[in-house]
């Protein structure tokens, strides 16, 4: 009982963090059509700037929270000025499938290289904002950081939930996603909508980074990691439900940590993927994308 | 190279010609139907002299090369741009979401690598067994994948190579995290220098092959029911296109051409490792295809021997290549979706896009024979 409990924690950990990214892509993509590849480069960005800022420049830890957390939010706010004004709302560039991924894909690329220019190649986790022994509660351990990382997953995943279901902001931002001509001809502003959460997610992500990073340690390489994550739990949500993608995150991770600690510590990621593999070929129901109308 | 115009060949209808008209008694023609079809040219030169062209070019240069570290780059390159090649079709000529060229790449690399260090095959042995291999491997994949929809393809093939990632990984039998050391190259000369230019020479060979054989998809009728299918499923499905035929046709030839660009990629290093089939690997593929122009068979050539080289230059453009890649890739998709190919075609006046409207018009008339006649046979299939 105490080795399921422990895995049980584990696999809600690793969960999150896969729930926690693949909300943020479904959000978005529920408002334009487009996935986020760049968010977890965000998330990285969050996590090595929070760690640099604190370290190496000496800021007070809340002090530099805030300075990443509005960097963050100011870069997602010039690409959406820069690049996807340009793109989706003056009609210049690539779309269809090309814009989907290419846009954001382009973004990470960057990120990536100024993280590497500005970081290096070192490995850095933010100061752990609970600090502290590991969690006992009978046979259950967890680490701190551990139960934020879950706690503001589940918060997150719930918050966008309601939001998206039961507010006239979060329905308008959805008919944007449904029909973009649609929603302008009813006075819905979807440039307004998309920008806002493109940017609400960028930070979400940072700030999870900041958050997570004391667990895993981020390298300016970890960002395409963390998106490609993203995309398959949110994959699991018709990449349109956030709060669903939260849930089958996290149950792909405990299925990860179960098959890690009753199969093989070594196979449980390759016999993951295939099972997620299996499920989108044989189940593509499961995915809520389905077959295409005839 | 960049998608030839084609209004000249296939079933696309012409104006009616002066005098008695050889169709009038087709059934189209007694049901009113276009009267005038142009004859299928059976014979087109242009693929097999561009492929000749590509091993020509490809040849001399590395001859004047000598086996320099430079020459080492380019046929590094050129493995890559043999599965470059294969992505215009699946990726940028089909519109197909497929992201597994990676893991076939690996495929290949590692299938010449087991069959010549453990069984002990000659390198052209080993190279049409990696081709048949991967033929079968990808016609099961395939089957499999290309069912999906949309993005549920996408998201199957992202997955695809992060298991196969995984499992080489920790596959003692593939060398593991080290892989797999003592691949033989294509053609071994009598010291460094000459194996270097003798294994490139097969190389350009090689991508010549592959270029001419994707040329000649992309020019021939079946290349037109691609294009069909790429600008409207439901549109190509109407005038008689099986979807899902063509769909398993192309991911099977852009699978080979992977394997075949990793068993190159394979013989040039010397040396294979899980990094062949990692995520990496994939995204600077879809640069090399993005940047340069997907939908130019000689714009991903040039783009994928240019990116290799500034990967592998010690300069300040490598230190920041993410930076100027993300940059370019930006711009790119802003300014000219075409990609770098696509801007050089648009500047000397030879737009990409009439290869759309052709195949538009060939829709069209396709949809107009089936309309007034009774049947319609598959004249783009026969024009392949």
């Amino acid at each position: 009982m105490s080795e399921f409990l422990n895995l049980l924690a584990a696999g809600l950990t690793s969960g999150a963090i896969y729930g926690i990214f693949g909300a943020c892509l479904a959000v978005w993509f529920r408002v334009c059509n487009v996935l986020n590849l760049a968010v977890g480069d965000f998330a990285m960005f969050g996590a090595i700037g929070s760690a640099w800022l604190v370290q190496t420049a000496g800021l007070p830890f809340v002090v530099g929270i805030i300075v990443v957390l509005a960097g963050v939010g100011l870069t997602a706010w010039l690409f959406d000025w820069l690049v996807l004004r340009t793109a989706f709302d003056r009609g210049a560039g690539a779309h269809g499938i090309v814009g989907v991924f290419f846009y954001t894909f382009g973004l990470s690329l960057v990120l990536e290289g100024v993280a590497r220019a500005m970081f290096g190649t070192d490995v850095y986790g933010a100061p752990s904002i609970w600090s502290g022994p590991a969690l006992h509660v009978l046979d259950f351990h967890v680490q701190r950081a551990g139960v934020l990382v879950i706690g503001l997953a589940i918060v997150s995943g719930l918050i966008l939930w309601a939001y998206l279901r039961f507010t006239v902001s979060g329905r308008a931002a959805s008919a944007c996603g449904e029909s973009v001509l649609g929603s302008r001809i009813v006075g819905i502003d979807s440039a307004k909508f998309r920008r806002r959460i493109f940017i609400m997610t960028a930070v979400l992500a940072a700030l999870f980074g900041i958050v997570e990073s004391p667990i895993t340690g981020y390298t300016y390489m970890s960002g395409p990691t963390l998106s490609l994550i993203g995309v398959v739990a949110a994959g699991f949500a018709a990449f349109r439900r956030p709060g669903r993608a939260v849930t089958a995150g996290l149950v792909i991770g405990v299925v990860e940590a179960m098959l890690g600690g009753y199969v093989s510590t070594s196979y449980n990621d390759v016999l993951l993927y295939a099972i997620l593999f299996a499920i989108i070929i044989f189940r593509p129901e499961v995915l809520g994308l389905g077959p295409e109308p005839a | 190279m960049t998608e030839p115009a084609a209004t000249d060949r296939g079933t696309i209808p012409g104006p009616a010609p002066a005098g008695p008209d050889p169709a009038a008694d087709s059934p189209a023609g007694r049901a009113g139907g276009p009267a005038r079809v142009h004859p299928v040219r059976r014979r087109d030169p242009v693929p097999l002299g561009a492929g000749l062209l590509i091993a020509v070019i490809g040849c001399l240069v590395l001859v004047i090369m000598d086996g320099s570290y430079l020459g080492l780059t380019v046929t590094t390159g050129v493995g890559y741009a043999i599965v470059t090649v294969g992505m215009v079709l699946q990726l940028g000529y089909s519109r197909q979401l497929a992201f597994s060229q990676s893991v076939f790449m690996g495929v290949g690399a590692y299938g010449t690598g087991v069959l010549e260090t453990k069984y002990n095959f000659s390198s052209v042995e080993s190279l049409l067994a990696v081709i048949a291999l991967s033929a079968v491997a990808a016609l099961l994949v395939g089957a499999v994948v290309t069912r999906a929809p949309g993005l549920a393809l996408a998201l199957a093939t992202l997955i695809l190579p992060l298991f196969i990632y995984q499992l080489a990984t920790f596959s003692s039998w593939l060398g593991s995290f080290s892989g797999i050391d003592g691949v033989a190259p294509f053609w071994t000369g009598s010291d460094y220098t000459a194996t270097l230019v003798q294994t490139g020479i097969v190389s350009v060979v090689l991508l010549g092959l592959a270029a001419g054989i994707v040329l000649r998809v992309m020019r021939s009728g079946i290349g037109l029911q691609l294009m069909a299918m790429a600008d409207d499923e439901r549109l190509g499905e109407s005038i008689g296109v099986s979807l899902r035929q063509r769909r398993l046709e192309v991911f099977v030839l852009g699978s080979v051409l992977a394997a075949v660009g990793g068993a190159v990629l394979a013989s040039v290093q010397g040396i294979v490792t899980p990094d062949v089939l990692s995520e990496t690997s994939e995204i600077t593929l879809l640069l090399m295809v993005f940047v340069a122009g997907r939908k130019s068979v000689t714009g991903v050539i040039v783009g994928a021997i240019v990116i290799e080289y500034l990967t592998t230059s010690t300069s300040f453009i490598s230190t920041n290549l993410g930076i100027i890649e993300g940059i370019a890739l930006l711009v790119i998709l802003l300014v000219e979706p075409d990609g770098v190919a696509g801007a050089i075609d648009r500047l000397l006046g030879r737009r990409t896009d009439r290869w759309a409207a052709s195949a538009r018009s060939w829709s069209a008339a396709r949809l107009g024979t089936r309309g007034h006649a009774a049947g319609g046979g598959n004249g783009a299939g026969n024009a392949a």
